[in-house]
């Protein structure tokens, strides 16, 4: 027979889902109405005051003509295929150096942290459009080893530059998940291996590269997602230009809200964008699904 | 679970469908009498505005210990999108500056701000030109009481000219000649922006408009150029680049970064020689430009002495929400800011030459009515000068010229097929926003 249990303390049906109510009354506010609302307003036309007109999918159908939305989205691509790997790269050599045993670590650690504590707030955006002006100091540094200035701010490709530089420069989170994963590979493993012949660079591969691969994997998506998203830096910095190479979609998404008042096209942009990344973060689960797994 | 996830589904839809209703707040109506509140005012502009602004509520505050006055003011750049934040959120101030294109942004049917002429016992309008009222109103509702009437014109860095060995130019070609002079020196004689001033393209239609007399935009929003028109201009703007009058776009950017004109190195340290500016807003670049002496230059003219195409509009505009639960007391603190002689002698000139001919009384008794903005009035109102239609300003349509202009620059595409985008770009727009 099946034991009945009496609940001890009085725990009645709905007390769980009151416990939760704080937690469901913000979600609920901030996550599910902003949502529901943004993808209802784009399929308006709205200007943001005033009532909005249903346009059912014109939005989206007015999208893929907008030579605007494709030259951002296609911005957008290459600076996260062009960032998120060198900051995965970079971010995992320094947390192999920081992850050796060597005195004072803990300060490098701190170091390295800092210009991930800083961001890209607005003193660091000064600092940084100083630092690549014409006479700034990374032409000087460039004119010091005897190459010629590069053109910062006016070169499209240098543009570019500049913002993954700025995001690099941020590298201190990815860094820190990686270096946490590596200090929990167990050193015997390495040990073992040096007894059979393995060198340091086999062992990398061998080693820490396949313990590492879900590790790289969060650290994939996440920032994935983040340069998916770019606003601040390429704003703040380079305004978009020149000739719109650094206007990512997220600055669109802005200017069409903000500056020309279409609040129903903006919301259809942002759900484009959503989409956008969903369907990048499904194909690269697909992609690495098999090697994740096969540990 | 699965009922609970439905209800919760639809409890956003309907929330959200609800707010996709779009605003219902009634307004307040005046009850004649004046309450004790605190009122917020907005403004954007420059430190010399800000200082005399912030000294002006400081006095309303003084005599008014009932009716506190918060200020709340920055710089240009960003503040339409943050205006554009409040006002969708139903959180603006209760006495806003505005724009003149933001009339038909945010009110295109007169009902976005306040019906200020349901305060005309708190405003002294009969203080205006009947002309310079109309400005304020949109679909016959008066939204807005225009501050100053102004123009772009020309200033002169007096050293740098000095230095050169330089005449201000008084034609297009003499202009057009400074850049051989000034480039042996490594300077420049004017400097024009493609940012939210927007300033290259201004220049280029005033050039277009004087050889034409056609008018770039009209008032109630049609495009007047033709394609030619706009390639013209196009092309005067190209010449001003290869004939080392202005920066080109990349070495603006280079030297600059996304830095304001005012802002830039380059003007301060007295390299680029002039700028265009409202006579209204060009206080900023007399107080960033620590050496040297900014001077207001002639109106360009053909070589026929025509010097039509110059452009005036309402240079700024005050108005009031439509969500102020306090519309007498916000309407007598504007009337304080429009018409007091007290306060026009604190603001003089920060906002342009007043329109008010109660605080252009003020400032004249005083020995005020000095400076580069009212040279640069007095200048304007001995030409055949053009309201710029509002149409002009909006933010949509500054895109279409910066973008033009910066392809041109770096010489992407010719003048011919920029033109012929822009063209139908702004014929487009214009067509679908005033629907």
């Amino acid at each position: 027979m099946k034991k009945k249990y009496r609940n001890p303390i009085g725990v009645k049906k709905y007390t769980g889902l009151l416990l939760i109510m704080p937690f469901l009354a913000g979600f609920l506010l901030f996550t599910v109405y902003p949502f529901v609302s943004s993808f209802i307003l784009g399929m308006t036309d709205y200007n943001g005051i005033g009532n909005p007109r249903i346009t059912g999918a014109d939005n989206y159908i007015y999208m893929l003509t907008d030579s605007g939305f494709l030259k951002a989205a296609g911005v957008t691509l290459k600076y996260t295929a062009v960032l998120v790997p060198l900051k995965l790269i970079f971010s995992l050599m320094t947390a192999l150096v920081l992850n050796m045993q060597i005195r004072g670590m803990g300060v490098y650690r701190t170091i390295f942290f800092i210009p991930s504590i800083l961001g890209s707030n607005l003193a660091v955006v000064i600092m940084w459009q100083f630092l690549f002006t014409s006479d700034g100091l990374a032409n000087q540094l460039l004119e010091a080893i005897g190459l010629s200035p590069v053109s910062w701010y006016g070169d499209t490709a240098a543009a570019m530059g500049i913002i993954i530089l700025l995001r690099l420069w941020e590298f201190g989170s990815t860094m820190i998940i990686f270096l946490n994963a590596l200090r929990d590979i167990p050193k015997e493993y390495y040990e073992a291996a040096k007894v059979d012949g393995c060198g340091q660079i086999m062992g990398f591969f061998s080693i820490t590269l396949p313990l590492l691969k879900n590790v790289i994997f969060l650290n994939l998506v996440l920032q994935v997602i983040a340069a998916m998203q770019e606003f601040s830096a390429p704003y703040m910095v380079t305004g978009g230009g020149p000739l719109k190479s650094t206007y990512t979609l997220g600055m669109l998404i802005y200017d069409e809200m903000f500056s020309y008042h279409n609040m129903g096209y903006a919301n259809a942009l942002s759900w484009v964008m959503f989409v956008l990344i969903a369907l990048v973060v499904g194909v690269m689960m697909k992609l690495t699904g098999r090697w994740r797994e096969d540990v | 679970m699965k009922k609970y996830i439905l209800l919760t589904a639809a409890a956003g839809c309907l929330i959200s469908l609800s707010a996709c209703r779009g605003k219902t707040s009634q307004v307040t109506a005046p009850d004649g009498t004046l309450d004790k509140c605190t009122l917020r005012f907005s403004w954007w502009g420059g430190d010399d505005r800000h200082q005399a602004t912030l000294e002006a509520v400081e006095l309303w505050n003084l005599q008014h210990p009932d009716i506190t006055v918060v200020p709340e003011y920055g710089g240009w750049d960003g503040w339409t999108e943050k205006v554009t934040a409040q006002l969708s959120g139903g959180t603006e101030a209760d006495i806003m500056q505005i724009n003149y294109d933001w009339l038909i942004s945010f009110s295109q049917d007169g009902k976005g701000f306040y019906d200020l002429s349901l305060l005309e016992e708190r405003i002294d309008l009969s203080q205006f030109d009947s002309e310079i009222l109309q400005f304020g109103k949109v679909n016959g509702i008066l939204n807005g009481i225009t501050v100053s009437v102004s123009g772009r014109g020309l200033f002169y860095n007096a050293d740098t000219y000095k230095e050169i060995g330089a005449e201000y130019p008084e034609t297009w070609t003499e202009l057009l000649e400074l850049g051989e002079k000034f480039s042996k020196k490594g300077k420049y004689p004017l400097d024009l922006d493609v940012q939210s001033g927007g300033t290259a393209w201004y220049l280029a239609v005033v050039y277009v408009q004087q050889q034409t007399g056609r008018q770039f935009i009209t008032l109630d929003g049609e495009l007047g150029f033709t394609e030619a028109d706009i390639k013209a201009a196009l092309d005067f703007y190209k010449s001003l680049e290869d004939n080392h009058i202005i920066r080109t776009v990349n070495t603006r950017t280079d030297e600059d970064g996304t830095a304001a004109l005012y802002q830039s190195p380059e003007f301060i340290s007295g390299r680029i020689g002039g700028v265009l500016e409202w006579g209204s807003s060009v206080g900023k670049y007399e107080i960033s430009l620590t050496d040297g002496v900014l001077e207001s230059g002639p109106m360009l003219s053909d070589d026929s002495g025509n010097n039509s195409g110059w452009m005036i509009k309402p240079s700024l505009l005050y108005t009031i929400s439509a969500n102020t639960k306090y519309p007498d007391e916000a309407a007598e603190f504007m009337n304080f800011m429009l018409n007091d002689g007290e306060a026009a002698k604190l603001l003089g000139t920060t906002r342009g030459i007043p329109a008010s001919s109660a605080a252009q009384k003020s400032l004249e008794e005083n020995g005020l009515l000095t400076g580069l903005a009212q040279e640069n009035d007095t200048l304007l109102e001995t030409l055949d000068t053009v309201t710029i239609s509002p149409y002009m300003e909006l933010a949509q349509m500054k895109e279409y010229y910066n973008s033009a202009i910066e392809m041109i620059s770096y010489n992407t595409v010719t003048t011919e097929d920029a033109a012929r985008e822009m063209y139908g770009s702004i014929k487009d727009y214009l067509e679908r926003i005033r629907k």
